[in-house]
């Protein structure tokens, strides 16, 4: 009997033991040892882009990687769980989306953006700027020129200025008739594919047949030669009726492919004026 | 004196040494043509050229071993899109139709490979142009940088950032062969590489490069860049080329070499080397590979909707299976298939239909989207011009006022439909994640964000010894 108790504790101790050790066991198994790391942690990014049809609507674009859960804050209050949310802001403003982006061994990577909602303009044509446009001294924007310098060019002499007759201010064009003077300005940013009017004032005396032909053209030219192929429009003024009056001229024209555009201006046979050039769209 | 015979021993050794190295170790083989001391005059050179193109023919077979070039490129497109899909739904090829295209897809392991090929075949045709004589090194540069651009143009839209090899590399480059660069500076070689090509080529060739085929695609490249007045510039000036839109919409497809093609790749039929199978997997029971690029419901009902005379040339009900629709523009070597859509007088998988990889249909429409400019509607009468002239050949002549941004891609859409445009029209009018959800959801596929660009081969990557990272949402 003894015997059996002592054995009973033996059995017992022995029993004891191996429940310490398997608990033991329990806690190496646990252990870090062994295991790996996550190799391939979640990278979080996202683009946004704008809605055609309602300016505060976005559209995100999941870009993360490695990742299988996802956690939009979209700075307006707003959250959403998708993988590729469509959000619609309460206003314009600039709020800060943060996406957070997680795998199933809960790592976890964040990328925030700042959003700013605009509601896009309607883009209007340019209003084209001509240099010198009425040909008076000290017009340029900086508050020089001799009322011609953006009109020098290589094609032909420089163009006079005279003070009568003018058509507005104290200075106009002058063309002498032997027809060697050319005035020529490139480089007007204008709106591709867009009506536009340029008007101006001639006038051309009257003792022999002339002309004074004032020429639009896309881009620029850097011949005479040129000239046809780049025309957009053009217009042969021939009113001889009077040598002091002003004709005016309102030229349409489409820009096209170009978003600048040149004007040349001759003129052949008579002594010719010219004042007051202005380029404006057509409203639509 | 004996000095000088020690020498003279000398220098004849020394002699027979450098003759053994050039003449023995490096032998220049008799029996077959390697690339060491070819592409010696124009004539050779001229072979390598030719060999650009055969690159991008591909080789017709069902191996994916095989680079097939274009041959697969509607997999990755149309079959992408919401335009097609396969008929059974299954394997490899289903994964493009429902987004869920794996690293491992031969398809997309396959394109790459090929278009890596023709690149690397316009790389050895500019290395050698020191050779070719100045009549014709102009020409050959311009054919092989124009080739090299239409490669890495499709490859950047399809891949993302990619690897840039601009010259010949050797086996051990890895840093180039597998370093992804940024799409801007691939797109910096492309449009480098088309201006050149436009200056230095001329018109005639619809089979090779021609001038207005470099304007063309570099008005396309210019649009997907958002530069929308160089684009309308090239536009214009190939409008000015005397390319006419065929009357009848079907002769674009059967009356190969119109005055519609700009750029097509040549086939023929009947010969292995030179003809293409695309024609008999559009089909049913025609083949190894069948059942594939058949029309989706949506692309039908768009069809049907803005088709106009478009649409009987466009796709039918698959004969020997009514509930089905095969696309029609490319019947393999013209003939029908008979009353069950199958049955051929000749080996349809020998077809020898052109790819047509630029029309004039595609200019003009690219004229009234350059001049669209990104906007949302344009009235601007060189637009409607170009646009009215595409719907009066459909026989839609009700004169257009003005063009919405819907209106032009749902124009491209049945127009171009089945001529892998679809996917990257999506893309460029920036309507390619809503348009593909809303597919995707209504079809049950597992459309996302990331599904806009396709893996990188998992060949790559592991070649690469960790070079090359993967596109997001692989």
């Amino acid at each position: 009997m003894r015997n059996f108790k002592n054995n009973i504790k033996k059995y017992m101790l022995a029993g004891l033991a191996l429940i310490g050790l398997t608990a033991c066991d329990f806690e190496y198994d646990i252990a870090e040892e062994g295991s790996l790391a996550d190799l391939t942690p979640p990278t979080a990014s996202f683009s946004a882009s704008q809605s055609e049809v309602d300016f505060l609507q976005y559209s995100f674009a999941n870009q993360s990687n490695s990742a299988t859960t996802y956690a939009w804050d979209f700075g307006d209050g707003n959250t959403s769980s998708e993988v590729d949310p469509v959000n619609i802001f309460p206003s314009e403003g600039t709020f800060t989306v943060s996406l957070t982006a997680s795998d199933a061994l809960g790592a976890t990577s964040t990328f925030s953006m700042d959003v700013t909602v605009v509601e896009p303009e309607e883009p209007e044509a340019i209003t084209p700027v001509v240099l010198e446009a009425d040909f008076e001294d000290l017009s340029l924007p900086d508050g020089t020129g001799d009322g011609r310098d953006s009109w020098r060019n290589d094609f032909g002499g420089v163009i006079q200025i005279t003070s009568s007759p003018v058509q507005s201010g104290s200075q106009a064009a002058k063309f002498p008739s032997a027809g060697d003077r050319i005035a020529y300005q490139s480089d007007i940013a204008v709106t591709p594919n867009t009506d536009y009017v340029l008007t101006y004032y001639y006038t051309l005396k009257t003792s022999n047949p002339g002309t004074i032909t004032l020429s639009v053209i896309g881009g620029g030219i850097s011949d005479l030669s040129e000239l046809d192929g780049a025309k957009l429009a053009d217009f042969v003024g021939d009113d001889q009726t009077s040598a002091n009056d002003y004709v005016k001229v309102d030229l349409p024209f489409n820009t096209g492919a170009n978003a600048s555009i040149a004007i040349l201006i001759t003129n052949q046979g008579e002594e010719a004026r010219l004042d007051n050039i202005s380029i404006e769209p057509v409203a639509n | 004196m004996r000095f000088i015979y020690k020498y003279l021993g000398l220098a004849m050794v020394l002699g027979t040494l450098v003759a053994c190295e050039s003449e023995f170790l490096e032998p220049v083989p008799e029996s077959a043509i390697s690339s060491l001391g070819y592409f010696s005059n124009d004539e050779e050179i001229e072979t390598g050229v030719i060999g650009m193109y055969d690159a991008i023919q591909g080789i017709n077979s069902t191996d994916l071993d095989d680079n097939r070039g274009v041959q697969l490129e509607y997999y990755l497109t149309e079959m992408r899109s919401d335009n097609t899909r396969t008929k059974s739904q299954e394997g490899e090829a289903a994964q493009f139709e429902e987004f869920t295209v794996s690293t491992a897809n031969g398809i997309v392991n396959n394109y790459y490979k090929s278009f890596y090929n023709i690149i690397y075949r316009a790389n050895l045709v500019l290395a050698n142009l020191g050779n070719a004589s100045d009549a014709k090194a102009a020409q050959f540069e311009g054919e092989a940088k124009f080739v090299r651009a239409y490669a890495y143009f499709n490859l950047v839209r399809l891949y993302g950032d990619i690897p840039l090899v601009d010259g010949l590399i050797g086996p051990l480059d890895n840093e180039t062969a597998f370093t992804r660069v940024a799409t801007t500076s691939i797109y910096e070689l492309i449009v480098s590489d088309l201006e050149f090509a436009a200056n230095s080529l001329s018109n005639g060739e619809k089979f090779r490069a021609s001038k207005a085929a470099a304007e063309a695609l570099l008005a396309k490249v210019h649009l997907t860049l958002g530069n929308y007045t160089d684009a309308q510039v090239l536009c214009e000036n190939v409008m000015s080329y005397g390319f006419t839109l065929e009357p009848n919409f079907n002769d674009i497809f059967y009356n190969e070499g119109n005055n519609e093609i700009i750029f097509a790749i040549a086939y023929n039929p009947g010969i292995e080397s030179d003809s293409q199978d695309f024609s008999a997997e559009f089909m049913n029971g025609v083949g190894r590979t069948v059942g594939v690029n058949y029309v989706t419901d949506e692309a039908i009902a768009a069809l049907d909707e803005f088709g106009g005379d478009r649409t009987q040339y466009s796709y039918r009900v698959d004969p020997s299976q009514p509930t089905q629709t095969q696309v029609v523009k490319y019947l393999p070597n013209g003939e029908d298939g008979g009353a069950d859509g199958k049955t051929f007088s000749t080996d349809a998988t020998l077809s020898g239909n052109d790819w047509i990889v630029i029309r004039y249909a595609d200019v003009l429409l690219m004229h009234a989207e350059a001049i669209l400019a990104g906007g949302q509607e344009t009235s601007a009468a060189a637009a409607l011009a170009s646009f009215q002239q595409v719907r009066d050949r459909a026989g839609l002549t009700t004169p257009v006022t003005s063009i919405t941004k819907t209106d032009l891609l749902t124009e491209r859409r049945v127009e171009l439909a089945f001529e892998n445009h679809r996917l990257f029209d999506l893309i460029r009018f920036g309507v390619a994640q809503e348009v593909l959800s809303a597919f995707s959801t209504a079809n049950g596929y597992g459309f996302t964000a990331t599904d806009l660009l396709l893996p990188i081969p998992q060949n790559e990557i592991n070649l690469s010894k960790g070079l090359m990272s993967q596109n997001p949402g692989y």
